[in-house]
C-alpha cells in the first residue's frame, strides 16, 4: 500500500505551552485514522499542522515523498491536494453552495468552468443536496452547510480527506446526515483523517483508531478492540465514558 | 506665544460653554423630535423624518450662515454671532440626536411596554418611570459622540466673527507674526479636549455595558 | 413683514453657480478617491504587526477625529508656504479634506476587515489559494459588503464637508451662497438654492447607492 503521510517527531509549541510533543505516525492510502481524545489536547492543531495552518517547531511532515515545513511553495502544492472540512463549516457566505464549491477548482487549479460544474452537481447529488445548489450558506442549517463543505473539499480531487471535528457544532439530527456522507467516502476507499468525538462512528467506519492525550499518541490501534477493551489505562477510561 | 496661553484657555471656556449650551438645546429638540416620531399619525412623523434628512443632508456652514445674515433680512432682528452659531449648531445637533434618542427608546424591549400597560400606567407614566430610565442607558454613549461633533463643529463661529478657540487662535497667529505654530497649538487644544471627552465616553459605554452603534459615528466638521 | 421671497432675483448669479458647484463636485470626488486610499493604507498600518507602525495608525485616526477640519484647513493652507509649497485653495482644501476624510475611512475599512472570520482565511488557504487569491475571491467581497453603507455615508459627509473650503477661499457652493447674498440681500433665496444643490448631490449619492447595492448583494442583508 503506498504511504501517503509521514509524521517523524512532530513538535509544536503555542509559546510557552507545548501542544504536540513529538508525534509520529504514517499513513497509507485508503485508511481511515480517527483521532479520539479529551478536548485540547492537540488533535486539531495536528491536522492543522500538516497542511500548514500552523507552524511546526520540530519534526518532520512528508506527504506523498514531499516534505512540507516552511517552504511556502511545497505548503501551497500540498495543500492543493488535501481535503479539509472545519468544525465551522468555513462556507464563504458571499457565494453560492454551488458557487463555493467551483471556486477553488476553477481559481486555484485552474480547471475549465463547464467541466468544474459538472462536477460539482455530480457531487451535490452525492451528498444530497441537489436541491441546494442556488442556496446562500446563511439560508442552510448546519448539517446542510457542512455537506457542502465536504463537497467543497472534494471538488479538488484530494487525495488526502481531513475532518477537524465535523460533527461537533451540528444539532443532534443533523449528525446523522454528515456521518452517512463520510461512510460512503470511506466505502470508496477514500484516505481520511478524522478528528471526532463520534465513538460508535470510529469503531464502525475507522480502519484505525488513535488516541492522543495531552500532546503525546498514547495507544492506537483496531478502532473495534481498542472500544471493547485498551491497553492502556487512560485510553480504556477515556472510552469507557463516551459511548459514541 | 507663551503670554497668549491664558487667553487661548479662556477660548477654550468659550468655545466649551457655546457646545454645551447648543448641545442642551439640540438634546432638548431631539428627545422632542423623537417622542413626536412615536405618536401614530403619518404626516407628522413624514414631517420629523423630513426635517432629519433635511438637515444630515445639507453643510451645517450654510444654515450657520443662513441664520447669521439671513434671518436679521427676514425677521427685521439683529442676531448676534453667538446666538447664531449657537441656534444652527442647536439645530444640527437635534437632528442627530432625535435619532438617538428613537433609538433609545425603540431599544427597550416591547415586553416593558406590556408589562407597564397591564398594570395600568398612563403612557406618559410609562415613559417616566420605565422606558426613560432605561434608554437614557442607550443614549448617553452616542451622545457624547454628538457633543464632540458639536464642539468641532463649533469652530465654524469663527467664520462669522464670533470670538471662540479657533479665531482667538488665529488672532494669535496674526499677533504672534503669522508661523503656523499657534495653529499646530490651536489643534493640539482641540485635540486634547475632545480626546478627553471621548474617553469620559468610552469610560460610560463600559460601565453601562452597552454596544458600539458604529452608524452613529461622528461627522467629519 | 417685508420680505418676499422671489427667486428671480438671483438668476444672475447662477452662471456662477455652475461653476462652484463643479468646483464642490470636483474637490468632493477627488478627496473622497484619494482619502480611500490613505485610509487603506492607515487601516493596514493598524494591522501590522510591528507594535509603532500600529499606534502611528492610530494615532493618525485619533487626531483626525478630534481635530476641527477647519483647523486642519487653516493649518494646510497658512504651513504649506513655510514648507516652500504655493498651494492654490484648491488644493489646500483638497489636502485638508483628504487627510481628515482618510482617518475616518480607516476606521470603516478596518471594520470591515476585522468582520472577516478567521475561519474564511483558513478555508480558502486549505485550499491552496495564494495570498492574492484569498484577498480577492474571498477576503475583498466579504469586506466590501461590510463597508458598503458606512462607505456611502462618508461620501455623504466628504460632499458636506467640502463646503468649509470657504473658509481658504475656494469658489465652491458655501461661499457662492455667502458672496451672492452679500450682494443681492437675498439671503433666503440663495440659502434655498444652496441647499437644494447639496440634498441633490447627498440624495443621489444615496440613492444611488442603494440602487447599486440591490443589484450587487441579491441575497440581502448579510448574516
Amino acid at each position: 500500500m503506498t504511504e501517503i503521510l509521514a509524521l517523524d517527531g512532530l513538535v509544536k509549541r503555542f509559546g510557552s505551552r507545548t501542544i504536540l510533543d513529538g508525534i509520529s505516525l504514517n499513513v497509507s492510502a485508503g485508511e481511515i485514522v480517527c483521532f479520539v481524545g479529551p478536548s485540547g489536547t492537540g488533535k486539531s492543531t495536528l491536522l492543522r499542522c500538516i497542511n500548514g495552518l500552523e507552524d511546526i517547531q520540530g519534526g518532520c511532515i512528508s506527504f506523498e515523498g514531499q516534505a512540507v515545513q516552511g517552504n511556502p511553495g511545497a505548503i501551497r502544492a500540498v495543500r492543493k491536494r488535501i481535503g479539509m472540512i472545519f468544525q465551522h463549516f468555513n462556507l464563504y457566505p458571499h457565494l453560492t453552495a454551488l458557487q463555493n464549491v467551483m471556486l477553488a477548482p476553477v481559481v486555484v487549479h485552474k480547471e475549465p468552468r463547464a467541466e468544474v460544474e459538472a462536477r460539482a452537481r455530480t457531487l451535490f447529488d452525492k451528498v444530497r443536496l441537489a436541491h441546494r445548489i442556488n442556496a446562500y450558506p446563511s439560508e442552510m442549517s448546519g448539517g446542510e452547510q457542512q455537506r457542502v463543505a465536504i463537497a467543497r473539499a472534494l471538488c479538488t480531487n484530494p487525495h488526502l480527506l481531513m475532518f477537524d471535528e465535523p460533527t461537533s457544532a451540528l444539532d443532534p439530527e443533523t449528525v446523522g446526515d454528515v456521518l452517512t456522507v463520510m461512510r460512503d467516502l470511506a466505502l470508496e476507499g477514500r484516505t481520511m483523517l478524522v478528528v471526532t468525538h463520534e465513538i460508535r462512528f470510529a469503531a464502525d467506519v475507522g480502519t484505525r483508531m488513535v488516541f492522543m492525550d495531552q500532546g503525546r499518541i498514547v495507544e492506537q490501534g483496531d478502532p473495534r478492540a481498542m472500544v471493547a477493551g485498551a491497553q492502556t489505562e487512560r485510553a480504556r477510561k477515556f472510552l469507557g465514558t463516551i459511548h459514541g | 506665544m507663551i503670554q497668549y496661553w491664558p487667553l487661548m484657555l479662556k477660548a477654550a471656556g468659550t468655545t466649551l460653554w457655546l457646545s454645551w449650551l447648543a448641545m442642551l438645546l439640540g438634546a432638548f429638540g431631539g428627545t422632542a423630535l423623537a417622542l413626536l416620531r412615536q405618536i401614530k399619525f403619518a404626516p407628522l412623523r413624514w414631517a420629523v423624518i423630513g426635517y432629519m434628512e433635511f438637515f444630515r443632508s445639507i453643510p451645517i456652514l450654510i444654515v450657520l450662515f443662513f441664520v447669521f445674515y439671513g434671518v436679521p433680512l427676514l425677521l427685521e432682528v439683529d442676531i448676534s454671532p453667538f446666538v447664531a452659531a449657537t441656534l444652527a449648531l442647536a439645530l444640527h445637533a437635534s437632528a442627530t440626536m432625535s435619532e438617538v434618542v428613537a433609538a433609545g427608546i425603540a431599544s427597550v424591549g416591547r415586553g416593558q411596554w406590556e408589562a407597564a400597560a397591564a398594570a395600568g400606567f398612563s403612557w406618559p407614566q410609562t415613559m417616566r418611570h420605565i422606558i426613560a430610565p432605561q434608554a437614557l442607558r442607550v443614549i448617553l454613549p452616542p451622545s457624547v459622540g454628538v457633543f464632540i461633533t458639536t464642539l468641532k463643529e463649533s469652530s465654524l463661529a469663527s467664520i462669522i466673527g464670533y470670538i471662540e478657540l479657533t479665531r482667538t487662535g488665529l488672532l494669535v497667529r496674526d499677533a504672534t507674526g503669522g508661523g503656523f505654530v499657534p495653529l499646530l497649538a490651536l489643534g493640539a487644544v482641540y485635540f486634547v479636549i475632545n480626546y478627553a471627552i471621548s474617553q469620559v465616553g468610552a469610560a460610560l459605554e463600559r460601565r453601562l455595558h452597552v454596544g458600539r452603534r458604529s452608524d452613529l459615528v461622528g461627522a467629519m466638521a | 413683514m417685508g420680505y418676499s421671497f422671489t427667486l428671480r432675483t438671483i438668476y444672475p448669479y447662477f452662471g456662477d453657480l455652475w461653476q462652484s458647484a463643479l468646483n464642490t463636485l470636483l474637490l468632493s470626488l477627488l478627496a473622497i478617491v484619494l482619502s480611500i486610499a490613505l485610509g487603506a493604507l492607515v487601516a493596514l498600518m493598524r494591522r501590522s504587526a510591528l507594535r509603532p507602525v500600529r499606534v502611528l495608525g492610530a494615532a493618525y485616526v485619533e487626531v483626525m477625529r478630534n481635530t476641527p477640519l477647519l483647523v486642519i484647513l487653516y493649518l494646510v493652507y497658512f504651513a504649506a508656504p513655510e514648507a516652500g509649497l504655493r498651494l492654490s485653495s484648491f488644493m489646500a482644501a483638497l489636502v485638508g479634506l483628504t487627510l481628515n476624510s482618510a482617518g475616518y475611512m480607516a476606521e470603516i475599512l478596518r471594520a470591515g476587515l476585522i468582520a472577516v472570520p478567521p475561519g474564511q482565511f483558513e478555508a480558502a488557504q486549505s485550499q491552496g489559494m495564494s495570498g492574492a487569491q484569498v484577498l480577492r475571491h474571498v477576503v475583498f467581497p466579504q469586506v466590501f459588503r461590510t463597508i458598503y453603507a458606512p462607505l456611502g455615508n462618508q461620501v455623504i459627509a466628504v460632499i458636506l464637508a467640502s463646503s468649509l473650503a470657504t473658509a481658504v477661499a475656494l469658489d465652491e457652493v458655501a461661499s457662492w451662497m455667502q458672496t451672492v447674498g452679500s450682494s443681492s440681500f437675498r439671503f433666503f433665496e440663495t440659502f434655498v438654492v444652496a441647499a437644494v444643490v447639496y440634498l441633490v448631490l447627498c440624495q443621489s449619492v444615496n440613492i444611488a447607492r442603494i440602487l447599486i447595492g440591490r443589484k450587487l448583494f441579491p441575497q440581502g442583508r448579510r448574516t
